[in-house]
């Protein structure tokens, strides 16, 4: 990836907020990052740490009445899409912006036929007459390695595996030639060996289409398969940011660093793990200081007392911690 | 190893379960059956674990529920300490639930919402008469901190723990009668990545301490390799490669386990990218592949592996493989 890389989706000191009656719950406070052309970005962290709260914010597609991005700008191919009306924002889903959810068992719905969910979002694209959609349909089922997709297009979900499923989500996300893809753990509920299928599909596709990916997960080996850089988010913010191979070599953040020794291996002695202590603070009652501390081995006073810049470590490789170069 | 840890505790042996498919109510049919385990015989030693590995459907949790005499083998017998463990009833069926324990996958539905940590743990205590009030409250204060919880926390309610905490107290309340063996279902992988290895770490800190056995029922490789001694990966309800933990992960043999191994993502960088991916699903245990049961997706499939079934055979001492690759 060239630093030339134009950028298709630049999101920009975001803030959702959750406004509960017991308080306001800060799960994305100050997430910035970039998506360029044709890259796979992953955003790393565990639950609650508000990758998907950021993925949702990004399609638009909050909670009513529970969560508000109240700060921050979301760029797509040049416009700021948070100006835009929900029925833009229609026009705008689908064909430039698209999304794979984590269960597939949800996000189709049951009661109506492979088929049909395809040819929603078909004619959405381009209207036609039926017997072209259908070939559409079949075409976009082919696509996604569904064997037998003439047959396949009038089953309905419960009649197909999860893997099957998943890629049946995937060809309808995808049906709008979209510019980016934001996939939401995609294969957490697959089998192993259905996830490695399900992960060179995707691969494949964006190679074809050209599309960004934002992947979202909190499994560091589907990062080194999948991404070409990464992002790392700890109770709603990114701390480090860099390409993978850096952040896999040479991690900078002391929670990234934990994080990964934390990972039992598949080679070398079966040892201690190294633990982190603790729990990450609670989004309702965030701390004035950097919110790794309290589980920080290289903690001192003034990572307490204000929350630390971010520092330009390599070309592209970025971390939010006081001590960098000193650890 | 010392000498008592070679004792065998537990012997399952040529142990099938098949279950009837049926139509109709008054006058059923039975039209065929699901062979959920089809002939699997391994053993447990007192204080070892045992991994159990394989894809959804491969029967892995079948053969826990029937180690935790939930269900009764169809043919074939379990033994605990050489006592044959189905067809218990009344007092001896009690006895051998405080010898075998379980802790389940998800903290979030194995607790009951409406007792308190203290009462969860010191059910069995109760059940059993094991003693009075106070020196079940003794035993319960003790228990939890065992696990790394304080003893005041006796008085919280599940959802006042964290996801980490609650599968501690799943733990303590699975150690309060003592076992010899707990069934471990996929311990970590509802937990956090950073929570993980806290939870891996006081499970071998525990057997250490306790001597006390596991059965790890787990889909990660990682985990497996980091927890137990020996590993049984199965496939459709047949064992495919049976062999100490060390020996399988620096010799995998058998194809279906060269595909897990190849599935599992690792964090790291620059992965060269020969691997197996395997094509299609696993087969309906319903009616399932004749002859080598994975031959329909075995890249090194031969005529002979769709007529006979390869018998599980040692390849090198201890390390038994199903493939008649190694014929």
């Amino acid at each position: 990836m060239s630093d030339s890389a134009e950028t298709i989706l630049d999101v920009r000191d975001l803030h959702t907020h959750f406004f509960l009656r017991r308080g306001v719950v800060k799960a994305v406070d100050g997430v910035s990052f970039t998506l360029r052309k044709g890259e796979v970005l992953g955003l790393v962290g565990e639950s609650g740490c508000g990758k998907s709260l950021t993925a949702l914010s990004v399609m638009r597609l909050l909670p009513k009445g529970a969560a508000r991005t109240v700060q921050g700008e979301i760029v797509l191919d040049g416009e700021n899409i948070l100006k835009r009306t929900p029925s833009q924002m229609r026009e705008i889903r689908g064909r430039k912006i698209s999304m794979v959810l984590q269960d597939p068992q949800t996000s189709l719905n049951p009661v109506f036929t492979i088929g049909d969910q395809l040819r929603e979002a078909l004619v959405r694209r381009a209207p036609a007459k039926l017997k072209e959609i259908i070939k559409q349909a079949v075409a976009a089922l082919r696509r996604v390695d569904i064997a037998a997709p003439e047959q396949r297009i009038g089953q309905y979900p419960h009649q197909m595996s999860g893997g099957m499923k998943q890629r049946v989500v995937g060809a309808i996300a995808i049906s709008g030639e979209p510019e980016v893809l934001i996939a939401d753990e995609p294969t957490t509920a697959l089998d192993v060996t259905i996830q490695l299928q399900y992960l060179k599909l995707l691969k494949r596709l964006q190679r074809e289409n050209g599309m960004a990916i934002l992947f979202i997960t909190h499994d560091f080996g589907v990062v080194a398969r999948m991404c070409d850089r990464v992002a790392v988010m700890y109770a709603g913010r990114i701390v480090e940011c860099g390409p993978v191979k850096q952040i896999f070599e040479a991690p900078s953040h002391p929670y990234t660093r934990a994080l990964i020794a934390s990972v039992p291996k598949m080679t070398g002695t079966r040892g201690r793990l190294t633990a982190i202590d603790g729990q990450p603070p609670s989004l309702m009652n965030l701390p004035a200081g950097c919110r790794f501390a309290s589980r920080c081995a290289h903690v001192e006073p003034r990572c307490l007392e204000a929350y630390p810049g971010t520092t330009q470590i390599g070309a592209d490789h970025t971390a939010d911690c006081w001590k960098i170069g000193s650890i | 190893m010392s000498a008592a840890a070679e004792k065998q505790l537990l012997r399952v042996a040529n142990v099938r379960k098949y279950f009837a498919f049926t139509k109709g109510i008054l006058f059923s049919r039975t039209l065929g059956h699901v062979k959920a385990v089809d002939d699997i015989s391994f053993e447990i030693r007192a204080g070892e674990t045992l991994g159990l590995v394989g894809e959804s459907g491969c029967g892995k949790t079948t053969i826990s529920r029937m180690i935790l005499n939930l269900e009764e083998p169809t043919e074939g017998y379990i033994l605990l300490d050489d006592e044959p463990i189905h067809g218990l009833e009344g007092e001896a069926l009690k006895a051998y639930r405080t010898k075998v324990q379980a802790v389940f996958q998800d903290p979030w539905s194995s607790l009951n919402p409406r007792m308190t940590a203290g009462r969860i743990i010191a059910e069995s205590l109760i059940v059993t008469k094991w003693g009075d009030k106070d020196k079940i409250a003794a035993r319960v204060a003790e228990l939890l901190k065992q696990v790394g919880l304080r003893p005041d926390q006796a008085q919280q309610y599940p959802h006042e723990f964290s996801g980490g905490q609650r599968q501690r107290v799943a733990l303590a309340a699975a150690l309060a009668s003592s076992p010899k063996l707990i069934v471990l279902d996929e311990p970590v992988s509802a937990l956090d990545v950073s929570i993980r290895a806290q939870m891996m770490n006081l499970l071998k800190d525990i057997q250490a301490e306790r001597n006390v056995a596991y059965l790890l029922v787990a889909h990660d490789l990682a985990t497996v390799r980091h927890m137990s001694d020996h590993t049984v990966v199965m496939y459709l309800g047949k064992i495919v490669e049976k062999a100490p933990t060390q020996a399988l992960f620096d010799d995998v043999r058998h194809p279906y386990t060269k595909a897990l191994f190849s599935a599992v993502l690792i964090a790291r960088a620059n992965q060269e990218d020969e691997e197996i991916v395997l094509q299609g699903e696993v087969p309906s245990p319903l009616n399932p592949p004749s002859g080598c049961r994975f031959h329909t997706r075995c890249p090194y499939v031969m005529p002979r592996c769709s007529q006979e079934e390869p018998k599980l055979r040692d390849v090198t001492p201890g390390h038994a493989v199903a493939c008649h690759l190694f014929d």
